[in-house]
């Protein structure tokens, strides 16, 4: 394509905008709406993938240990236990220091364990953190084989309703996303198809002189997308405003329920604009191809 | 040279509109193609536009079978025909100038070219110093003119002139045919539908009558009805 055709296509896009400014606008609404929906989503999904990464990160292991042992079979046994496949760190926990966390967990009640008359009946421990929870079981049944091993303690159930809630989230974000970009391509398409209408004395003379298919095409399909990239570009703005608030807000007082922090902005932002603006380029030119194709016979 | 071999047109509802039409046309020459409403013409038109397929038959423009062409390869026939309607089809929201000069630019002729070739055309048609105007403010004789330019801007070897003069008065329509013969002699083929009779008359050019899909009559040098 010559440079000059391009300037072409871009100025007859972008006069058809000017000259059609209501239903532009109110194509360009609709896509800001559906894009503000996808892209809440979205943002959705990244928190719920931080949230269950930094929580799947924190799935520990307790291995307790016979009693009596001495320090050289306890350092043996730390090192076996991290040579353990999906093993990422092994902390030592002596049953005084076991005690010492319960007294502190248990606060003011901590009394009661004064009934204990300094005998200790907390097992000394190893803490475990895995590199990947998926592996949980299997490290555990490694960890269990090894001798001196009394129990092997782990959030079995805890980890696959995690796991297994996330995908669900996933999963139906997934779905409501592809039925609004649907929504969304069904709008431009019919937008452009009023264009169409509109020109199609100009469509109607640019093919009787001889003009290509595609020269005829391509204003309409800059239309769509333009239209796309302001709806995208003005739905970022919004969307990255509320979500610099509301992550501001977050931080700052701590909401009870929201023990979770969710992802700072300035990780967020520029997927999201990405994923956005190129989502409103796809719909934009999708939905104008839709329409033109059918309008359009040579 | 355009030659038309056995070609019918039978449309999806079983209307026969040509049957078995065969015709030739030289380079240069005049044509006028003359019959009632409904007896084809339009559909001749239409078939060398390849705005529809024949039925049946070949259609010979130059050397080439335009009925074998690929869809991608229709608007480059199309730059070689100029075409002229009725209601002249021009864009509204454009200049005179900007009218001509769009039927280049929709092919990608360089934009030295346009500023050098849609003056002299202009010029040709007579409308130099309305090149500035917008339609609504022409008269329908300058408007079927710009439509002429615009047809012409291009240097097709045919020019089609589907009831040129349909929409005018008598005396804007010799106008037209006077630029129509000007256009005629510097070598462009024209082939011009009309109901006009007086024209067909005076003019005393080919003519290629149509009735109920056949040609029931080609004579040159002839008239509406008959022998002029």
């Amino acid at each position: 394509m010559k440079l000059r055709t391009g300037k072409f296509f871009i100025r007859e896009g972008f006069r058809s905008i000017k000259r059609n400014r209501t239903m532009s606008a109110a194509a360009i609404t609709s896509v800001i709406a559906s894009l503000l929906v996808i892209g809440i989503f979205f943002v959705i999904v990244l928190n719920i993938d931080f949230a269950a990464t930094k929580l799947e990160s924190q799935i520990e292991m307790m291995v307790y240990l016979n009693d009596g042992l001495s320090q050289n079979i306890i350092n043996t046994m730390s090192t076996e236990i991290k040579s353990v496949n999906g093993v990422k760190s092994v902390e030592f926990i002596s049953k005084a220091v076991a005690l010492k966390n319960l007294e502190k967990n248990w606060g003011e009640n901590s009394y009661l364990l004064e009934g204990l008359d300094g005998d200790n009946p907390l097992p000394d421990a190893f803490l475990i953190t895995l590199s990947d929870p998926d592996q949980a079981s299997g490290v555990a049944m490694s960890i269990s084989a090894i001798s001196n091993i009394e129990k092997v303690v782990y959030g079995k159930e805890e980890l696959a309703k995690l796991l297994n809630t996330t995908y669900v989230l996933r999963m139906s974000s997934l779905l409501i996303i592809l039925i609004l970009l649907f929504i969304s391509i069904f709008i431009i398409a019919n937008t452009i198809k009023l264009t169409l209408y509109a020109r199609r004395r100009e469509i109607g003379i640019m093919k009787f002189v001889g003009a290509t298919d595609w020269f005829v095409r391509m204003p309409f399909i800059i239309e769509g997308i333009v239209v796309g990239v302001i709806g995208a570009v003005s739905a970022s703005i919004m969307l990255g405003a509320a979500y610099y608030y509301c992550s501001n807000l977050v931080k700052n007082q701590m909401i009870g329920f929201m023990s979770i922090s969710i992802m700072p902005f300035n990780q967020i932002i520029s997927s999201m604009v990405a994923l956005l603006i190129t989502i409103g380029v796809v719909i934009g030119a999708t939905g104008s191809l839709i329409s033109v194709r059918k309008f359009i016979r040579v | 040279m355009i030659q038309f071999k056995n070609v019918c047109k039978e449309f999806a509802d079983g209307n026969k509109v040509l049957k078995n039409i065969s015709l030739t046309i030289d380079n240069g020459e005049f044509v006028f193609l003359v019959g009632s409403s409904g007896a084809g013409k339009s559909t001749i038109i239409k078939l060398l536009l390849k705005e529809i397929e024949p039925t049946s038959g070949s259609i010979i423009i130059g050397d080439k079978d335009i009925t074998k062409y690929k869809r991608r390869e229709i608007p480059f026939h199309r730059r070689n025909i100029g075409v002229v309607f009725q209601d002249f089809r021009l864009l509204a929201e454009k200049t005179v100038y900007e009218n001509v000069a769009f039927a280049m630019e929709v092919i990608e002729a360089p934009p030295r070219e346009v500023r050098r070739q849609v003056p002299i055309i202009l010029s040709m048609v007579g409308l130099s110093k309305q090149s500035g105007l917008y339609p609504s403010q022409l008269s329908g004789g300058e408007q079927q003119r710009v439509s002429l330019a615009r047809a012409m801007v291009n240097s097709p070897s045919i020019l089609i002139a589907d009831e040129p003069t349909g929409n005018l008065d008598p005396e804007m329509s010799w106008d037209i045919m006077k630029t129509l013969s000007e256009i005629n002699q510097r070598g462009t083929t024209i082939l011009m539908a009309t109901h006009a009779s007086d024209i067909v008359d005076r003019m005393k050019k080919r003519v290629i009558a149509v009735e109920n899909g056949i040609i029931t009559r080609d004579e040159m040098r002839g008239g509406y009805n008959g022998e002029a």
